[in-house]
Protein backbone atom coordinates (compact mmCIF):
# COMPACT_ATOMS: atom_id res chain seq x y z
CA UNK A 1 0.00 0.00 0.00
CA UNK A 2 2.50 2.38 -1.17
CA UNK A 3 1.09 5.88 -0.88
CA UNK A 4 3.70 8.06 -2.63
CA UNK A 5 2.08 7.35 -6.30
CA UNK A 6 -1.39 7.83 -5.20
CA UNK A 7 -1.11 11.92 -6.08
CA UNK A 8 0.65 11.76 -8.96
CA UNK A 9 -0.31 10.55 -12.14
CA UNK A 10 2.29 9.12 -15.11
CA UNK A 11 -0.20 10.34 -17.46
CA UNK A 12 0.34 14.32 -17.19
CA UNK A 13 -2.36 16.41 -18.94
CA UNK A 14 -0.80 17.64 -22.16
CA UNK A 15 -0.74 20.93 -23.00
CA UNK A 16 -1.16 22.91 -26.36
CA UNK A 17 0.34 26.04 -26.48
CA UNK A 18 -2.20 28.61 -26.41
CA UNK A 19 -0.16 30.00 -29.54
CA UNK A 20 -1.59 27.14 -31.48
CA UNK A 21 -5.29 27.48 -30.61
CA UNK A 22 -5.61 31.09 -31.36
CA UNK A 23 -3.48 30.61 -34.80
CA UNK A 24 -6.11 27.59 -35.96
CA UNK A 25 -8.73 30.13 -34.30
CA UNK A 26 -8.43 32.95 -36.53
CA UNK A 27 -7.45 30.70 -39.84
CA UNK A 28 -10.64 28.89 -39.61
CA UNK A 29 -12.67 31.58 -38.65
CA UNK A 30 -11.25 34.16 -41.15
CA UNK A 31 -11.50 30.77 -44.32
CA UNK A 32 -15.31 30.17 -43.19
CA UNK A 33 -16.10 33.78 -42.69
CA UNK A 34 -15.04 34.51 -46.19
CA UNK A 35 -16.95 31.53 -47.58
CA UNK A 36 -20.19 32.75 -45.93
CA UNK A 37 -19.76 35.88 -47.40
CA UNK A 38 -18.68 34.63 -51.07
CA UNK A 39 -21.79 31.96 -51.08
CA UNK A 40 -24.06 35.41 -50.05
CA UNK A 41 -22.49 37.79 -52.19
CA UNK A 42 -23.12 35.77 -55.33
CA UNK A 43 -26.24 35.29 -56.59
CA UNK A 44 -25.09 32.12 -59.08
CA UNK A 45 -24.13 30.44 -56.00
CA UNK A 46 -27.80 30.27 -54.50
CA UNK A 47 -28.41 26.65 -54.77
CA UNK A 48 -29.10 24.14 -52.58
CA UNK A 49 -25.81 22.27 -52.86
CA UNK A 50 -23.80 25.87 -51.56
CA UNK A 51 -26.64 26.29 -48.97
CA UNK A 52 -25.30 23.37 -47.12
CA UNK A 53 -21.85 24.55 -47.68
CA UNK A 54 -22.69 27.83 -46.27
CA UNK A 55 -24.25 26.78 -43.43
CA UNK A 56 -21.20 24.23 -42.90
CA UNK A 57 -19.03 26.95 -43.03
CA UNK A 58 -21.12 28.85 -40.86
CA UNK A 59 -21.29 26.79 -37.99
CA UNK A 60 -17.56 26.42 -38.36
CA UNK A 61 -17.15 29.80 -37.99
CA UNK A 62 -19.50 30.04 -34.57
CA UNK A 63 -16.99 27.10 -33.48
CA UNK A 64 -13.63 28.87 -34.49
CA UNK A 65 -15.32 31.84 -32.89
CA UNK A 66 -16.18 30.55 -29.71
CA UNK A 67 -13.10 28.20 -29.43
CA UNK A 68 -10.82 31.10 -29.20
CA UNK A 69 -12.99 33.40 -26.99
CA UNK A 70 -13.18 30.41 -24.80
CA UNK A 71 -8.77 30.40 -24.70
CA UNK A 72 -8.93 33.80 -24.52
CA UNK A 73 -10.78 33.53 -21.31
CA UNK A 74 -8.45 30.33 -20.37
CA UNK A 75 -5.75 32.78 -20.65
CA UNK A 76 -7.19 35.47 -18.92
CA UNK A 77 -8.40 33.46 -15.68
CA UNK A 78 -4.56 31.91 -15.73
CA UNK A 79 -2.97 35.70 -15.62
CA UNK A 80 -5.44 35.88 -12.49
CA UNK A 81 -7.53 38.50 -14.89
CA UNK A 82 -10.82 36.06 -13.98
CA UNK A 83 -11.91 34.11 -10.97
CA UNK A 84 -11.74 30.81 -12.31
CA UNK A 85 -15.12 29.53 -10.27
CA UNK A 86 -16.71 32.99 -10.32
CA UNK A 87 -21.01 32.48 -11.05
CA UNK A 88 -20.25 34.77 -13.96
CA UNK A 89 -17.54 32.75 -15.46
CA UNK A 90 -19.05 29.92 -14.72
CA UNK A 91 -22.16 31.00 -16.76
CA UNK A 92 -20.05 32.27 -19.70
CA UNK A 93 -18.43 29.09 -20.19
CA UNK A 94 -21.84 27.14 -19.94
CA UNK A 95 -22.96 29.36 -22.87
CA UNK A 96 -19.60 28.94 -24.28
CA UNK A 97 -20.15 24.77 -23.90
CA UNK A 98 -23.25 25.03 -25.30
CA UNK A 99 -22.37 27.29 -28.28
CA UNK A 100 -19.55 24.76 -28.82
CA UNK A 101 -21.95 21.80 -28.85
CA UNK A 102 -24.31 23.47 -31.08
CA UNK A 103 -21.62 23.56 -33.67
CA UNK A 104 -20.06 20.08 -33.66
CA UNK A 105 -23.83 18.87 -34.02
CA UNK A 106 -24.48 21.43 -36.55
CA UNK A 107 -21.26 20.82 -38.59
CA UNK A 108 -21.90 17.07 -38.47
CA UNK A 109 -25.62 17.55 -39.95
CA UNK A 110 -24.18 19.94 -42.13
CA UNK A 111 -22.05 16.99 -43.66
CA UNK A 112 -25.08 14.70 -43.42
CA UNK A 113 -27.26 17.42 -45.41
CA UNK A 114 -24.57 17.47 -47.76
CA UNK A 115 -23.85 13.93 -48.47
CA UNK A 116 -27.99 13.57 -49.08
CA UNK A 117 -27.74 16.15 -51.83
CA UNK A 118 -25.01 14.35 -53.69
CA UNK A 119 -26.78 11.61 -53.75
CA UNK A 120 -30.00 12.78 -54.62
CA UNK A 121 -28.24 14.78 -57.51
CA UNK A 122 -26.46 11.84 -58.56
CA UNK A 123 -29.55 9.17 -58.30
CA UNK A 124 -32.18 11.11 -58.78
CA UNK A 125 -31.10 13.45 -61.38
CA UNK A 126 -34.09 14.29 -63.37
CA UNK A 127 -36.01 15.20 -60.29
CA UNK A 128 -33.59 16.88 -58.69
CA UNK A 129 -35.31 19.78 -58.89
CA UNK A 130 -38.16 19.09 -57.45
CA UNK A 131 -36.98 17.09 -55.01
CA UNK A 132 -34.63 19.61 -53.59
CA UNK A 133 -36.16 23.40 -54.46
CA UNK A 134 -34.61 26.16 -52.38
CA UNK A 135 -38.13 26.27 -49.79
CA UNK A 136 -37.34 22.56 -48.94
CA UNK A 137 -33.28 23.92 -48.80
CA UNK A 138 -34.37 26.75 -46.50
CA UNK A 139 -36.80 24.82 -44.75
CA UNK A 140 -34.14 21.92 -43.97
CA UNK A 141 -31.85 24.36 -42.69
CA UNK A 142 -34.38 25.98 -40.10
CA UNK A 143 -34.68 22.55 -38.85
CA UNK A 144 -30.98 22.25 -38.42
CA UNK A 145 -30.17 25.06 -37.11
CA UNK A 146 -33.35 24.85 -34.27
CA UNK A 147 -32.68 21.56 -33.41
CA UNK A 148 -28.69 22.01 -33.13
CA UNK A 149 -29.68 25.02 -30.80
CA UNK A 150 -32.21 23.13 -28.40
CA UNK A 151 -30.21 20.02 -28.24
CA UNK A 152 -26.84 21.92 -27.21
CA UNK A 153 -28.67 23.80 -24.24
CA UNK A 154 -30.15 20.02 -23.26
CA UNK A 155 -26.89 18.79 -23.65
CA UNK A 156 -24.81 21.38 -21.51
CA UNK A 157 -27.93 21.51 -18.65
CA UNK A 158 -27.95 17.66 -18.71
CA UNK A 159 -24.29 16.93 -19.56
CA UNK A 160 -23.57 15.45 -16.16
CA UNK A 161 -26.17 12.16 -17.36
CA UNK A 162 -24.94 9.89 -18.89
CA UNK A 163 -27.99 9.69 -21.54
CA UNK A 164 -27.24 12.69 -22.59
CA UNK A 165 -23.40 11.45 -23.75
CA UNK A 166 -24.67 8.27 -25.07
CA UNK A 167 -27.14 10.04 -27.47
CA UNK A 168 -24.32 12.38 -28.60
CA UNK A 169 -21.86 9.54 -29.45
CA UNK A 170 -25.09 7.55 -30.71
CA UNK A 171 -25.56 10.40 -33.08
CA UNK A 172 -21.92 10.88 -34.47
CA UNK A 173 -21.27 6.65 -35.19
CA UNK A 174 -24.74 6.97 -37.12
CA UNK A 175 -23.75 9.64 -38.68
CA UNK A 176 -20.61 8.44 -39.58
CA UNK A 177 -21.92 5.35 -40.87
CA UNK A 178 -25.08 7.39 -43.18
CA UNK A 179 -22.17 9.26 -44.44
CA UNK A 180 -20.12 6.05 -45.48
CA UNK A 181 -22.45 4.44 -46.88
CA UNK A 182 -23.93 7.45 -49.49
CA UNK A 183 -20.51 8.39 -50.32
CA UNK A 184 -19.01 4.48 -51.29
CA UNK A 185 -22.58 3.85 -52.64
CA UNK A 186 -21.75 6.84 -55.16
CA UNK A 187 -18.23 6.40 -55.71
CA UNK A 188 -19.48 2.88 -56.99
CA UNK A 189 -22.04 3.70 -59.04
CA UNK A 190 -19.72 6.50 -60.57
CA UNK A 191 -17.00 3.71 -61.30
CA UNK A 192 -19.99 1.62 -63.28
CA UNK A 193 -20.77 4.47 -65.05
CA UNK A 194 -17.30 5.32 -65.70
CA UNK A 195 -16.36 1.91 -66.67
CA UNK A 196 -19.54 1.51 -68.98
CA UNK A 197 -18.69 5.06 -71.21
CA UNK A 198 -14.83 4.08 -71.54
CA UNK A 199 -15.90 0.65 -73.11
CA UNK A 200 -18.71 2.63 -75.62
CA UNK A 201 -16.39 2.57 -78.99
CA UNK A 202 -15.84 6.51 -79.52
CA UNK A 203 -13.60 8.66 -81.17
CA UNK A 204 -11.29 8.66 -78.12
CA UNK A 205 -10.14 5.03 -78.66
CA UNK A 206 -10.40 1.84 -76.13
CA UNK A 207 -6.87 2.17 -74.41
CA UNK A 208 -7.21 6.09 -74.03
CA UNK A 209 -10.91 6.10 -72.59
CA UNK A 210 -9.62 3.25 -70.22
CA UNK A 211 -6.20 5.54 -69.06
CA UNK A 212 -8.97 8.54 -68.31
CA UNK A 213 -11.23 6.53 -66.91
CA UNK A 214 -8.52 5.10 -64.41
CA UNK A 215 -7.07 8.16 -63.96
CA UNK A 216 -10.33 9.78 -63.02
CA UNK A 217 -11.52 7.34 -60.89
CA UNK A 218 -8.18 7.46 -58.82
CA UNK A 219 -8.70 10.82 -58.54
CA UNK A 220 -12.27 10.19 -57.21
CA UNK A 221 -10.67 7.12 -54.87
CA UNK A 222 -8.00 10.29 -53.77
CA UNK A 223 -10.98 13.04 -53.09
CA UNK A 224 -13.45 10.13 -51.29
CA UNK A 225 -10.50 9.15 -48.96
CA UNK A 226 -9.45 12.78 -48.24
CA UNK A 227 -12.81 13.91 -47.12
CA UNK A 228 -14.40 10.84 -45.29
CA UNK A 229 -10.47 10.36 -43.81
CA UNK A 230 -10.56 13.90 -42.58
CA UNK A 231 -13.93 13.49 -41.23
CA UNK A 232 -12.81 10.25 -39.09
CA UNK A 233 -9.38 11.38 -37.82
CA UNK A 234 -10.64 14.91 -36.88
CA UNK A 235 -13.99 13.94 -34.90
CA UNK A 236 -13.21 10.18 -33.58
CA UNK A 237 -10.74 11.10 -31.16
CA UNK A 238 -13.13 13.59 -29.04
CA UNK A 239 -15.71 11.01 -29.26
CA UNK A 240 -13.55 7.85 -28.17
CA UNK A 241 -12.53 10.20 -25.17
CA UNK A 242 -16.46 10.57 -24.33
CA UNK A 243 -17.01 7.16 -24.53
CA UNK A 244 -14.25 6.28 -22.53
CA UNK A 245 -15.23 8.67 -19.78
CA UNK A 246 -18.40 6.98 -19.50
CA UNK A 247 -17.23 3.50 -19.57
CA UNK A 248 -13.68 3.51 -17.62
CA UNK A 249 -13.34 6.48 -15.75
CA UNK A 250 -11.20 4.56 -13.16
CA UNK A 251 -8.53 2.62 -15.60
CA UNK A 252 -4.82 3.82 -16.15
CA UNK A 253 -4.87 3.30 -19.52
CA UNK A 254 -7.96 5.41 -20.39
CA UNK A 255 -6.87 8.26 -17.97
CA UNK A 256 -3.88 8.66 -20.31
CA UNK A 257 -5.85 8.55 -23.36
CA UNK A 258 -8.04 10.97 -21.97
CA UNK A 259 -4.80 13.29 -20.58
CA UNK A 260 -4.72 14.17 -24.44
CA UNK A 261 -7.40 15.73 -24.36
CA UNK A 262 -6.21 19.32 -25.67
CA UNK A 263 -4.91 17.83 -28.76
CA UNK A 264 -8.28 16.04 -29.69
CA UNK A 265 -9.81 20.03 -29.24
CA UNK A 266 -7.09 20.91 -31.84
CA UNK A 267 -8.38 18.28 -33.93
CA UNK A 268 -11.33 19.20 -33.91
CA UNK A 269 -10.78 22.99 -34.40
CA UNK A 270 -8.12 21.75 -37.44
CA UNK A 271 -11.20 20.07 -39.01
CA UNK A 272 -12.94 23.62 -39.38
CA UNK A 273 -9.72 24.75 -41.06
CA UNK A 274 -9.25 22.13 -43.58
CA UNK A 275 -13.27 21.95 -44.33
CA UNK A 276 -13.42 24.99 -46.52
CA UNK A 277 -10.37 23.13 -48.72
CA UNK A 278 -12.15 20.21 -49.23
CA UNK A 279 -16.12 21.07 -49.53
CA UNK A 280 -15.71 25.23 -50.82
CA UNK A 281 -12.61 25.86 -52.72
CA UNK A 282 -13.33 22.77 -54.95
CA UNK A 283 -15.90 24.78 -56.71
CA UNK A 284 -14.74 26.68 -60.00
CA UNK A 285 -17.54 29.53 -58.91
CA UNK A 286 -16.51 30.19 -55.16
CA UNK A 287 -13.16 30.44 -56.12
CA UNK A 288 -13.40 32.83 -58.63
CA UNK A 289 -16.11 34.68 -56.07
CA UNK A 290 -13.11 34.73 -53.82
CA UNK A 291 -10.64 36.26 -56.22
CA UNK A 292 -12.60 38.94 -57.03
CA UNK A 293 -14.03 40.10 -53.04
CA UNK A 294 -9.98 39.76 -52.55
CA UNK A 295 -9.08 41.35 -55.89
CA UNK A 296 -11.98 44.28 -55.81
CA UNK A 297 -10.69 45.17 -52.42
CA UNK A 298 -7.23 45.97 -53.39
CA UNK A 299 -8.84 47.50 -56.15
CA UNK A 300 -10.91 50.23 -54.07
CA UNK A 301 -7.26 50.80 -52.33
CA UNK A 302 -5.29 51.87 -54.86
CA UNK A 303 -8.32 54.36 -57.05
CA UNK B 1 1.08 9.26 13.39
CA UNK B 2 -1.07 7.29 11.15
CA UNK B 3 -3.58 9.66 11.58
CA UNK B 4 -1.30 12.55 10.99
CA UNK B 5 0.36 11.07 7.93
CA UNK B 6 -3.20 9.92 6.39
CA UNK B 7 -4.35 13.79 6.78
CA UNK B 8 -1.62 14.97 5.37
CA UNK B 9 -2.31 12.97 2.40
CA UNK B 10 -5.74 14.09 2.34
CA UNK B 11 -4.71 17.86 2.35
CA UNK B 12 -2.63 17.33 0.08
CA UNK B 13 -5.03 15.74 -2.77
CA UNK B 14 -7.66 18.22 -2.02
CA UNK B 15 -4.97 20.51 -2.79
CA UNK B 16 -3.98 19.05 -5.73
CA UNK B 17 -7.66 19.31 -7.14
CA UNK B 18 -7.74 23.26 -6.79
CA UNK B 19 -5.99 23.28 -10.47
CA UNK B 20 -7.64 20.47 -12.03
CA UNK B 21 -10.22 19.96 -15.03
CA UNK B 22 -13.51 20.46 -13.87
CA UNK B 23 -14.99 16.82 -14.08
CA UNK B 24 -11.76 15.17 -12.55
CA UNK B 25 -12.89 16.67 -9.85
CA UNK B 26 -15.00 13.83 -8.67
CA UNK B 27 -12.46 11.20 -9.26
CA UNK B 28 -10.07 10.13 -6.77
CA UNK B 29 -6.38 9.66 -8.35
CA UNK B 30 -5.59 7.00 -10.66
CA UNK B 31 -2.80 4.55 -9.43
CA UNK B 32 -0.60 3.12 -11.48
CA UNK B 33 -0.04 0.37 -10.09
CA UNK B 34 0.85 -2.56 -12.16
CA UNK B 35 0.42 -2.06 -15.37
CA UNK B 36 1.29 -5.10 -17.53
CA UNK B 37 1.52 -2.92 -21.32
CA UNK B 38 2.76 0.62 -21.94
CA UNK B 39 0.10 3.67 -20.38
CA UNK B 40 -0.27 4.92 -23.91
CA UNK B 41 -1.09 1.61 -24.96
CA UNK B 42 -5.27 2.91 -25.60
CA UNK B 43 -3.66 6.11 -27.21
CA UNK B 44 -1.06 4.08 -29.73
CA UNK B 45 -3.72 1.37 -30.51
CA UNK B 46 -6.45 3.83 -31.49
CA UNK B 47 -4.10 5.74 -33.60
CA UNK B 48 -2.88 2.85 -35.38
CA UNK B 49 -6.26 1.51 -36.02
CA UNK B 50 -7.57 4.96 -37.46
CA UNK B 51 -4.56 5.40 -39.66
CA UNK B 52 -5.05 1.81 -40.61
CA UNK B 53 -8.52 2.13 -41.53
CA UNK B 54 -7.91 4.95 -43.95
CA UNK B 55 -5.16 3.50 -45.57
CA UNK B 56 -7.21 0.30 -45.86
CA UNK B 57 -10.36 2.28 -47.69
CA UNK B 58 -8.35 3.64 -49.75
CA UNK B 59 -6.62 0.89 -51.06
CA UNK B 60 -9.78 -0.37 -51.35
CA UNK B 61 -11.25 2.33 -53.23
CA UNK B 62 -8.25 2.34 -55.72
CA UNK B 63 -8.26 -1.53 -56.14
CA UNK B 64 -12.10 -0.93 -57.37
CA UNK B 65 -10.61 1.66 -60.02
CA UNK B 66 -8.00 -1.27 -61.24
CA UNK B 67 -10.37 -3.91 -61.55
CA UNK B 68 -13.49 -3.56 -63.16
CA UNK B 69 -11.89 -2.56 -66.19
CA UNK B 70 -13.95 -1.89 -69.22
CA UNK B 71 -13.76 -4.84 -71.63
CA UNK B 72 -12.94 -4.60 -75.07
CA UNK B 73 -16.04 -4.61 -77.27
CA UNK B 74 -16.38 -6.87 -80.59
CA UNK B 75 -16.65 -5.04 -83.59
CA UNK B 76 -20.26 -5.89 -84.63
CA UNK B 77 -21.18 -5.34 -81.07
CA UNK B 78 -19.80 -1.66 -81.46
CA UNK B 79 -21.19 -1.28 -85.13
CA UNK B 80 -24.86 -2.05 -83.15
CA UNK B 81 -24.11 0.14 -80.64
CA UNK B 82 -23.35 3.11 -83.06
CA UNK B 83 -26.20 2.65 -84.79
CA UNK B 84 -29.16 3.43 -82.19
CA UNK B 85 -26.91 6.56 -81.09
CA UNK B 86 -26.72 8.13 -84.93
CA UNK B 87 -30.26 8.27 -85.13
CA UNK B 88 -31.10 9.43 -81.25
CA UNK B 89 -30.65 13.04 -82.70
CA UNK B 90 -33.45 12.97 -85.42
CA UNK B 91 -35.60 10.81 -83.01
CA UNK B 92 -35.10 13.83 -80.19
CA UNK B 93 -34.80 16.76 -82.19
CA UNK B 94 -38.37 16.68 -84.13
CA UNK B 95 -39.93 16.38 -80.83
CA UNK B 96 -38.33 19.75 -79.56
CA UNK B 97 -40.76 22.26 -80.19
CA UNK B 98 -43.76 19.99 -79.66
CA UNK B 99 -43.38 18.11 -76.16
CA UNK B 100 -44.18 20.10 -73.15
CA UNK B 101 -42.82 18.24 -70.81
CA UNK B 102 -39.13 19.19 -72.20
CA UNK B 103 -39.93 22.43 -71.61
CA UNK B 104 -38.60 21.87 -67.59
CA UNK B 105 -35.30 22.77 -67.39
CA UNK B 106 -34.19 19.67 -65.75
CA UNK B 107 -35.13 18.01 -68.50
CA UNK B 108 -33.79 20.06 -70.99
CA UNK B 109 -30.58 19.39 -69.42
CA UNK B 110 -30.62 16.05 -69.52
CA UNK B 111 -31.44 16.36 -73.15
CA UNK B 112 -28.37 18.53 -73.74
CA UNK B 113 -27.11 15.83 -71.91
CA UNK B 114 -27.98 12.77 -74.70
CA UNK B 115 -26.97 14.88 -77.51
CA UNK B 116 -23.93 15.33 -76.47
CA UNK B 117 -23.10 11.86 -75.06
CA UNK B 118 -24.25 11.29 -79.07
CA UNK B 119 -22.20 14.02 -79.99
CA UNK B 120 -19.28 12.28 -78.72
CA UNK B 121 -19.82 8.97 -80.39
CA UNK B 122 -20.70 10.14 -83.88
CA UNK B 123 -18.90 13.41 -84.70
CA UNK B 124 -18.51 13.29 -88.41
CA UNK B 125 -21.81 12.49 -89.42
CA UNK B 126 -24.32 14.98 -88.05
CA UNK B 127 -22.89 18.35 -88.47
CA UNK B 128 -25.91 20.37 -89.35
CA UNK B 129 -28.09 19.04 -86.77
CA UNK B 130 -25.45 19.56 -83.79
CA UNK B 131 -24.89 22.93 -84.73
CA UNK B 132 -28.69 22.94 -84.09
CA UNK B 133 -28.72 20.94 -81.76
CA UNK B 134 -26.53 22.77 -79.45
CA UNK B 135 -28.12 26.29 -80.36
CA UNK B 136 -31.19 25.07 -78.28
CA UNK B 137 -29.07 23.17 -75.54
CA UNK B 138 -27.42 25.86 -75.18
CA UNK B 139 -30.05 27.98 -74.67
CA UNK B 140 -32.13 26.13 -72.56
CA UNK B 141 -29.09 25.21 -70.65
CA UNK B 142 -28.55 28.42 -69.44
CA UNK B 143 -31.89 29.12 -68.11
CA UNK B 144 -32.33 25.71 -66.49
CA UNK B 145 -29.12 24.74 -64.86
CA UNK B 146 -29.02 27.62 -62.33
CA UNK B 147 -26.47 25.94 -59.75
CA UNK B 148 -26.00 22.90 -62.29
CA UNK B 149 -23.97 25.78 -64.28
CA UNK B 150 -22.16 27.55 -61.75
CA UNK B 151 -20.75 24.08 -60.11
CA UNK B 152 -19.75 22.59 -63.97
CA UNK B 153 -17.16 24.79 -64.36
CA UNK B 154 -15.29 22.99 -62.07
CA UNK B 155 -14.86 19.74 -63.88
CA UNK B 156 -14.82 22.04 -67.54
CA UNK B 157 -11.40 23.30 -66.43
CA UNK B 158 -9.91 19.88 -65.66
CA UNK B 159 -11.55 17.92 -68.45
CA UNK B 160 -9.62 21.14 -70.61
CA UNK B 161 -6.72 20.06 -69.27
CA UNK B 162 -6.84 16.13 -69.69
CA UNK B 163 -8.61 15.11 -72.86
CA UNK B 164 -6.59 16.18 -75.96
CA UNK B 165 -8.65 14.22 -78.15
CA UNK B 166 -11.36 15.31 -77.53
CA UNK B 167 -11.51 18.08 -79.46
CA UNK B 168 -14.95 18.74 -80.84
CA UNK B 169 -15.15 19.31 -76.86
CA UNK B 170 -12.74 21.68 -76.67
CA UNK B 171 -13.71 23.65 -79.58
CA UNK B 172 -17.45 23.87 -78.00
CA UNK B 173 -15.74 25.07 -74.79
CA UNK B 174 -14.40 27.62 -76.98
CA UNK B 175 -16.78 28.66 -78.51
CA UNK B 176 -19.23 29.26 -75.41
CA UNK B 177 -18.59 32.00 -73.00
CA UNK B 178 -20.46 31.53 -70.03
CA UNK B 179 -20.29 29.44 -67.43
CA UNK B 180 -23.92 28.09 -67.40
CA UNK B 181 -23.21 27.27 -71.32
CA UNK B 182 -20.68 25.24 -70.18
CA UNK B 183 -22.01 23.34 -67.67
CA UNK B 184 -23.58 20.72 -69.84
CA UNK B 185 -20.39 20.05 -70.88
CA UNK B 186 -19.77 18.62 -67.89
CA UNK B 187 -22.85 15.95 -68.22
CA UNK B 188 -20.31 13.83 -69.96
CA UNK B 189 -17.54 13.88 -67.07
CA UNK B 190 -19.28 10.73 -65.47
CA UNK B 191 -15.57 9.69 -64.31
CA UNK B 192 -15.14 13.09 -62.74
CA UNK B 193 -18.26 13.52 -61.00
CA UNK B 194 -16.72 12.81 -57.27
CA UNK B 195 -14.44 15.50 -57.97
CA UNK B 196 -17.21 17.82 -59.38
CA UNK B 197 -18.30 17.85 -55.43
CA UNK B 198 -21.34 20.00 -56.58
CA UNK B 199 -22.23 18.27 -60.01
CA UNK B 200 -25.46 17.75 -61.17
CA UNK B 201 -27.42 15.69 -63.38
CA UNK B 202 -24.92 12.70 -63.82
CA UNK B 203 -24.49 9.22 -63.86
CA UNK B 204 -27.97 8.28 -62.99
CA UNK B 205 -28.86 5.11 -64.13
CA UNK B 206 -32.06 6.47 -65.43
CA UNK B 207 -30.07 8.52 -67.07
CA UNK B 208 -28.15 6.00 -69.55
CA UNK B 209 -29.72 3.35 -69.36
CA UNK B 210 -33.46 3.49 -69.43
CA UNK B 211 -33.58 6.20 -71.46
CA UNK B 212 -31.45 4.08 -73.85
CA UNK B 213 -33.64 1.66 -74.09
CA UNK B 214 -36.97 3.02 -75.53
CA UNK B 215 -34.50 5.10 -77.81
CA UNK B 216 -33.31 1.73 -79.01
CA UNK B 217 -36.79 0.68 -79.41
CA UNK B 218 -37.65 3.84 -81.74
CA UNK B 219 -34.53 3.31 -83.15
CA UNK B 220 -35.63 0.17 -85.28
CA UNK B 221 -38.53 1.81 -86.42
CA UNK B 222 -36.45 4.14 -87.98
CA UNK B 223 -34.21 2.51 -89.12
CA UNK B 224 -35.18 2.81 -92.42
CA UNK B 225 -34.65 6.69 -91.62
CA UNK B 226 -31.02 5.89 -90.48
CA UNK B 227 -30.32 3.78 -93.55
CA UNK B 228 -30.34 6.84 -95.79
CA UNK B 229 -27.85 9.12 -93.83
Amino acid sequence: MSTTTVNQTDCPEVKVPVTLFFTIGVVSLAENLLVVVSVILNRNLHSPMFCFICSLAAFNTMASLTKTWETLMIVLANVGQLEKKGSSEMKLDDVMDSLLCMCFVGSISSFLAIAVDRYITIFHALRYHNIMTMRRTKAILGVIWITCGVLAVLMVWFFQSKFIMICFVAFFVVSLAIICFFYFYMFMLARIHAGKIAALPSSSGGKFGRQRWRGSSMRGALTLTILFGAFVVCWTPFFLHLILIMVCPMNPYCECYRSLFELHVVLMMSHAAIDPAIYAFRSAELRHTFRKMLLCSDCKQRS
Amino acid sequence: MSDFHNRSQTNARRSDYVWQYEYYDDEEPVSFEGLKAHRYSIVIGFWVGLAVFVIFMFFVLTLLTKTGAPHQENPDSAEKRHRPGSCLVDIVSPQDENDKAFSRPLLAESRTYFHFYINEEDQGKQKPEEERVRKHSGARAQRGGQGVGSSGVDEMEEEVEEAAEHKPINGLMEESNTDRESAFFSHFNIPNFVNLEHSSTLGDDDLLYEPSATLERQSHSHDAHCDIH
